[in-house]
């Protein structure tokens, strides 16, 4: 009864917060929709009981990657051409598309009818930790490999081209 | 318990969402934005399967996927910040360079 | 290998190793064995010859060529009589004009190539008498065309001999489509295309075609004829084909190629017996060309215009012969006509040699002091072929026109063709003699005119006796057998092509007509030297008073002409007009640029959807994300 009034009070902030993204002229605003999204979409992991995720979802999206985005709007806060005119000329195209796309899909998508269990599972971070050094320590592995090539591409991209 | 449909219909409702922003906005760091309303739709379409399933493995993948768009955020901004330097404006609709 | 592929590999040897070795031989060896190789398929063809008149036809397999299911095409190698005579005078006659050219083609700087094609030319004139298939006889007939045509051509880089040479392989070729349709033709009803076998099948299976079919066979083979012969409609390549050297002239188109047509008639003689209408046509034709060639000849000024048209003339006569069904006659006239007419051709090449490449008669005369040997041999073959006994061509001509009267084909028209056409061959053969010959020289420098050398006089020699004594091996048995020698070529020709039953007139009718026929020949003798003997006036003032018959006379009936205007301009027209600028600049090129045209738009058009911008990009994206959720959703 609780939880489905938190399903859809969250979702529907998420909602909300991800039009409103399309309209905001200013870009830190835009950013602050869509932490906003993030937040409630962190809600919801919790609500169905994936603690982990959600952690995970405050921890690394809202804390690390949108806190960068934050300061680079900061850094590159130029009032241009694009504050003043928000929408491409693709808006007239993509806009009734979005439209069409919602009216056609999302009703479909939502009322099929998939198996579900009778009762949702909770995931711990410890049975997280567990399955994901035992059974998918090939993707914990290669997660650092990942993380090693970031570094590795950020430091060229940002030293540049090499004026020889 | 609840309808899980509805969930993955909001989860495609806000991948559509953030396509369609990436497609309409001009501004540079806004689309950026948009891809990242993007990455989370699938993040909560993955939930969602997951914990009807009762499987792991769509936990394990999201935490991949936040592993993923942590390093995309970390290159792209830089990308950015040397597109901005050398064309003084962070309008979309100016960088058509690689036309042809 | 068997001797009778002996005899045709030998001329091929020759041109071989002429054609591809010709820098490793000195031009003494070059000339050596180009005549070798001829002279031994000779000594080859006699001694097969002789074993083909004493115990009967030779057959040797070469291989199969094409074999189906239900036919195949053999190649066999085939002597009877009638291809050993013609074997016999092919080597002969071209051994000796091999030996004449090493004398006449000295000092030419082309003397390896000329020999290797005169080699070329013998081995594929072999293959057309020797083959027993049609399949063979149409590779020879095809491959003299060919050497026909290189040896016209033969001083290619004067302009006029080449087009003279692509005339008479065009001429050739437009024959040769008849040919093939009779060929085409007799393979679908007959089954076969065997020589022997296809005379066979007509005489056993008298009702299996219609009288249609057969004459059509018959016309359409005629009309190959009359392109390698030279008979109206397509004769006008054989005067222009004087541009080549003399000795060709003397071989291909006097002696052997332009008989290809006579030849094939008599070998295939057991079909034309029954197609009427097929022989009527060939006998008027060739009495009409012999006819309107002599007219021609009478007063052409170039010595070897005259002999051309004359050649054309004569073989109109064997076509008559062929048409009033006298196939052996006509043969026996081949044969004696190669010697006089080789001779004749020669002896004009030894003038030709001595005034140093003048042609015109009427700058010459006066030379019988001077060129003996040339002179007396040119007078032993032109007595011979105005048919003045007891020459040879007194025999064979006489048989001709004998049989053109009594034979069951025969009229009294063609005699009188045939009668008329001798007069006018014994006035303009002895015209031509008396003012090349006789009388006072009108050469500008006299004292530089020699005889010829030993090669070239020796062939003369030689042809102009056989031009006198050959034709006794055909004497008729009117009257009797002289020498003992029975009428050679019925019995050779026995077996081989057909008979035609003959009127029943009597001796004396036969006799009259003899002496008619001698008489008309002295006649012509009597007026040319009227006109001609002391000088030219008389015969000036004469071709003066008459001038218009003597203008379209010297001008060949403006022919030529009127091919070009009917012919060869439209088709000129045609091919620039149409096919030049209309279809092949608008159409295929248009086609092409076309395309190309739309490869160069449609990709100008495809790279507008490059256009650097990332969020065009996306909504393509967009699309394609709705068309797959559309689908799975919808129609999954």
């Amino acid at each position: 009864m609780i939880a489905q009034f938190f399903f859809i009070i969250f979702s529907l902030i998420a909602l909300m917060s991800a039009i409103s993204m399309l309209f905001l002229r200013h870009p830190m605003r835009v950013a602050l929709a869509l932490i906003t999204t993030m937040l409630s979409l962190a809600c919801l992991y919790a609500t169905m009981g994936n603690h982990v995720l959600a952690l995970f979802q405050v921890l690394i999206y809202v804390g690390a990657i949108m806190v960068f985005m934050v300061y680079v709007i900061m850094l590159l806060n130029t009032k241009d051409s694009s504050y003043l005119k928000r929408f491409s000329r693709y808006a007239i195209v993509a806009g009734p598309l979005l439209i069409l796309a919602i009216f056609l899909f999302v009703p479909k998508l939502a009322i099929s009818p998939i198996s579900y269990l009778s009762s949702p599972a909770t995931f711990s971070l410890a049975s997280f930790s567990l399955s994901f050094i035992t059974e998918y320590f090939l993707f914990f592995e290669l997660s650092s490999v990942v993380l090693l090539v970031a570094v590795v591409c950020a430091i060229s991209v940002i030293k540049g081209r090499k004026h020889v | 318990m609840f309808e899980t449909n509805i969930l993955l219909g909001l989860s495609l409702l806000l991948f559509l969402i953030g396509l369609t922003g990436a497609i309409i906005r001009r501004n540079l760091l806004v689309m950026l934005m948009c891809m990242e309303l993007m990455l989370n739709a699938v993040i909560l379409a993955l939930v969602v399967l997951s914990s009807l399933w009762g499987n792991t493995a769509g936990t394990v993948l999201s935490f991949l996927i936040y592993l993923i768009a942590a390093s995309e955020m970390a290159i792209a901004i830089p990308i950015i910040v040397h597109l901005v330097r050398s064309k003084k404006s962070l309008d979309a609709a100016l960088f058509s360079d690689l036309k042809g | 290998m068997s001797s009778l592929t002996l005899i045709i590999i030998f001329p091929l040897l020759g041109f071989l190793i002429n054609g591809l070795f010709h820098k490793f031989i000195s031009k003494n060896w070059a000339g050596t064995l180009a005549c070798f190789f001829p002279a031994l398929s000779f000594l080859m063809a006699l001694k097969m010859a002789y074993f083909v008149f004493t115990q009967g036809p030779i057959t040797e397999d070469l291989y199969v060529w094409a074999s189906l299911k239900e036919t195949s095409f053999p190649l066999q190698i085939y002597m009877d009589g009638l291809s050993a005579i013609m074997t016999l005078i092919i080597c002969g006659i071209g051994s000796l004009i091999h030996y004449y050219s090493t004398g006449y083609m000295s000092h030419d700087e082309g003397y390896r190539r000329y020999f290797s094609y005169l080699n070329l030319f013998l081995f594929f004139m072999l293959l057309l008498v020797l083959g027993k298939s049609l399949l063979l006889l149409f590779v020879g007939w095809e491959g003299v065309g060919l050497a026909s045509y290189l040896l016209i051509g033969f001083w290619f880089k004067d302009p006029e001999k080449v087009i003279a040479g692509k005339k008479a392989f065009i001429v050739n070729r437009i024959g040769d489509a008849g040919f093939l349709i009779g060929i085409f033709l007799l393979f679908n009803t007959v089954g076969t295309l065997d020589l022997i076998d296809i005379n066979q099948w007509f005489n056993l299976q008298t009702g299996a075609l219609t009288s249609f079919m057969i004459n059509l066979i018959g016309i359409m083979l005629f009309i190959g004829a009359t392109g390698k012969s030279a008979q109206i409609p397509l004769y006008v390549w054989l005067p222009d084909a004087m541009a080549g050297p003399t000795p060709v002239s003397a071989l291909i188109h006097a002696a052997t190629m332009v008989t290809a047509g006579v030849y094939m008639i008599a070998r295939l003689s057991g079909l034309y017996i029954h197609a009427d209408v097929a022989m009527t046509i060939i006998a008027i034709v060739g009495a009409a060309t012999a006819v309107f060639a002599a007219t021609i000849a009478l007063v052409q000024s170039d010595i070897k215009k005259v002999l051309a048209y004359s050649t054309v003339s004569q073989l109109g006569l064997m076509f008559l012969s062929l048409g009033v069904g006298a196939f052996s006659g006509a043969i026996f006239h081949l044969f004696t006509h190669a010697f006089f007419k080789a001779c004749l051709f020669l002896a004009a090449g030894s003038v030709i040699h001595a005034l140093h490449e003048e042609q015109d008669i009427f700058k010459m005369g006066g030379l019988f002091k001077r060129i003996p040997i040339t002179a007396i041999t040119f007078l032993l073959a032109t007595i011979s072929i105005a048919g003045i006994p007891p020459f040879a061509g007194f025999f064979s001509k006489d048989e001709i026109l004998w049989n053109a009267f009594a034979s069951s084909k025969g009229h009294f028209v063609f005699w009188a063709l045939g009668s008329l056409t001798s007069f006018m061959t014994s006035f303009y053969m002895f015209r031509l003699f008396f003012i090349t010959f006789l009388g006072k020289t009108r050469y500008p420098h006299p004292e530089k005119i020699h005889e010829s050398p030993f090669s070239m006089t020796s062939v003369l020699c030689v042809l102009g006796l056989g031009s006198v004594v050959v034709g006794f091996l055909g004497v008729p048995q009117l009257l009797g057998h002289p020498f003992g020698i029975q009428n050679f070529f019925e019995k050779a020709l026995e077996g081989t092509v057909a008979q035609v039953q003959l009127g029943t007139y009597t001796h004396e009718t036969e006799f009259l007509f003899m002496a008619i026929a001698i008489f008309f020949a002295f006649a012509a003798l009597g007026i040319v030297y009227f006109l001609y003997a002391k000088d030219l006036e008389k015969s000036s003032k004469l071709s003066q008073k008459l001038s218009f018959i003597y203008k379209t006379f010297y001008n060949k009936f403006y022919i030529d002409e009127l091919y070009s205007f009917i012919l060869i301009r439209p088709l000129h027209f045609f091919s620039r007009s149409f096919i030049k600028d209309f279809f092949d600049s608008i159409i295929i090129d248009g086609f092409l640029h076309g395309l190309a045209s739309s490869a160069h738009y449609s990709a100008q058009q495809l790279s507008r959807l490059q256009n650097g911008r990332l969020q065009f990009y996306l909504l393509f994206v967009f699309l394609g994300l709705f068309i797959a959720l559309s689908w799975s959703l919808y129609y999954v």
